[in-house]
């Protein structure tokens, strides 16, 4: 018998337990036999008593991923996205005291690896986990939706916006968000490369999509990293080598603050 | 009363998320809730609104998983300041968790791992327990896992071991009686030897849940109805605190509200017997109860059973 003391006990019981193989295998890769560290039952043997943890730690790495990622499950089957999580969580185990946060490398992870239809995958697992952020960040109320309008015509060029922390911008290489809306109403959909772009933001508590066409995403970018209007005018006129539409720019104001993307607005001092 | 004045909150059930909507709309007559730590901690979306909202209306007991109260990493202060920051801001009743770890060297498992049960790690456990104690300025109440390995390094029971931490430590305890009967059947014990083993006047609450007997093993799935033998279990543990906080989980498989308040109000009989024996019998000369009926109701004349 061992006389293994607490420290290295745990060491080994967690490398016999997280041991990508079945428990056989982890326990021929453990420094120690199983039979010097676990006691049998009437009805067990020690490896079959640790093989219950070994089994346990993979089914919970997977059902807290599949939660997370629905439709990339879906999209890849639940055979190949288990044998991608038992992949992913040997490069990034959980160091967080939740569950919530295993799953914030799968994208890079995804994109990384050698999957047919990585880009596309790693697209989809890139909106899923934008939602789940989304879902638990802080809450802000948004500004009121007239907001902008009681700011006077010479100030809007000065006006600078703090955006809601529930807000994520995010660009495709395929029609990520179609598919996930596809899966949603419960209709078939195929990747198709292009690229598009997307708002995912929280509002009363529930996490909205919403699609924006490439002009507008640049121009909400500039803004929530900080430029003020005028700013953001003029590097969308170098991007683009064209100045923004007028009513573009009042359609895109409308609905970012019908849906309640920013939390504040402030001018300048120096822009007066 | 329990030697920590935490009071008895009745009979409640494990905040889950598929309830959200239906305690929010119908503000259901329960005693109280408890919720999962880590569920609510870096969140600032929905279920930690859910959660101060029902706090306003409902008791809460916060209940942990990741505390890893016996695991040889360093203790996580970020984790307990923020543990101490939702417990603060729903007037969480008090803070449970598991006598267990839950990974080292910086992962975690999100298991509860058995120990050993030996001097080394009772003091290294107790060491621990004095310390998030003092951080959280409440004592910390610590709950019997259930288990499957017993390690050839241990020298003393479980109990034994979690009335010495209670002793040492100064804890609080959460006597689950699902956990002591599934370990039971597991290593091979007599129940009732740990439930008249443990100091009644640390117990501040009682866990039921259901489980999956596999006829060799047992798991703790939390996806079932209590069977008789933990009612039975449960009444034994009751005459011996008298009236406790009670808790019914149901983590998997979940039905709707109702049927899981119905399971936990079974508790009602048990706990109203029990405490009727409360300071009549010591839990050394509790005699052997008597096989409730199939249903898990106690008979008419429950009375007779713990007289």
């Amino acid at each position: 018998m061992s006389d293994l003391a607490l420290a290295p006990l745990q060491k080994w019981m967690q490398a016999v337990v997280t041991h990508p193989g079945d428990v056989y295998e982890a326990a021929e890769a453990a420094a120690i036999g199983v039979d010097s560290v676990v006691l049998p039952s009437k009805t067990l043997q020690p490896i079959q008593r640790v093989g219950i943890y070994h089994g346990m730690y993979m089914l919970r790495m997977i059902e807290a991923l599949e939660a997370d990622y629905e439709v990339l499950t879906y999209t890849m089957g639940g055979h190949a996205f288990g044998h991608l999580v038992r992949e992913y969580v040997q490069h990034f185990p959980s160091r967080s005291y939740t569950l919530n946060r295993l799953g914030d490398r799968l994208p890079e992870f995804i994109a990384s690896s050698t999957l047919k239809r990585k880009t596309f995958l790693a697209d989809l697992a890139r909106l899923e986990l934008a939602m789940t952020h989304v879902f638990e960040e802080a809450e802000a109320a948004p500004m009121a939706a007239d907001a902008i309008a009681a700011v006077t015509p010479e100030r809007i060029e000065s006006l600078r916006f703090t955006p809601i922390p529930a807000l994520r911008l995010l660009t495709f290489a395929y029609n990520a968000n179609d598919v996930f809306q596809a899966f949603r109403d419960e209709r078939p959909a195929e990747p198709r490369r292009g690229k598009s772009w997307l708002a995912v933001h929280r509002r009363d508590y529930g996490v909205y999509r919403m699609p924006l066409s490439q002009e507008a995403f640049s121009f909400l970018g500039f803004l929530i990293s900080g430029e003020s209007i005028g700013s953001a005018i003029m590097k969308f006129a170098r991007r683009f080598r064209r100045m923004p539409e007028q009513q573009d720019l009042f359609n895109w104001f409308r609905d970012w603050s019908e849906a309640g993307l920013f939390a504040a607005i402030a001018i300048t001092e120096q822009e007066r | 009363m329990n030697r920590f004045n935490f009071p008895d909150l009745g009979i409640g059930i494990g905040l889950r998320t598929v309830h959200y909507a239906h305690i929010l709309d119908t503000q259901p007559d329960i005693d109280w809730f408890e919720a999962l730590s880590e569920n609510y901690l870096d969140t600032g979306g929905r279920p930690r609104y859910v959660l101060e909202t029902i706090a306003e209306r409902y008791p809460i007991v916060l209940h942990g998983v990741s505390m890893s109260i016996g695991g040889t990493d360093p203790i996580d202060f970020d984790y307990l300041r923020k543990l101490k920051e939702l417990a603060r801001g729903v007037n969480a009743r008090w803070i449970s968790d598991h006598l267990c770890w839950t990974g080292v060297s910086g992962r975690n498992v999100h298991d509860l791992l058995p120990m050993p049960y030996n001097e080394e790690s009772l003091r290294h456990t107790a060491a621990r327990v004095r310390v998030i104690s003092d951080f959280l300025e409440t004592p910390l109440v610590v709950e019997n896992p259930s288990s499957y390995v017993e390690f050839a390094t241990s020298t003393m029971t479980e109990w034994d071991f979690l009335a010495a931490l209670a002793a040492e430590s100064d804890c609080g305890l959460l006597l689950d009686v699902n956990n002591i009967y599934v370990s039971s059947f597991n290593h091979g014990f007599d129940p009732t030897m740990y439930v008249d083993a443990i100091p009644a006047d640390r117990v501040v609450q009682v866990h039921l849940a259901g489980h999956a007997n596999h006829g060799t093993h047992i798991i703790d799935t939390h996806d079932n109805f209590v069977i008789d033998e933990v009612w039975q279990l449960y009444g034994r543990a009751c005459a011996r605190t008298g009236n406790v906080s009670t808790l019914m989980e149901w983590d998997s498989d979940i039905p709707d509200f109702e049927t899981v308040h119905a399971e936990a109000r079974k508790a009602v009989a048990f706990r109203d017997l029990g405490n009727a024996a409360f300071g009549v019998l010591s839990g050394s000369n509790i005699k052997p109860l008597r096989r409730l009926t199939p249903d898990s109701r106690p008979p008419q004349d429950a009375k007779a059973v713990y007289v």
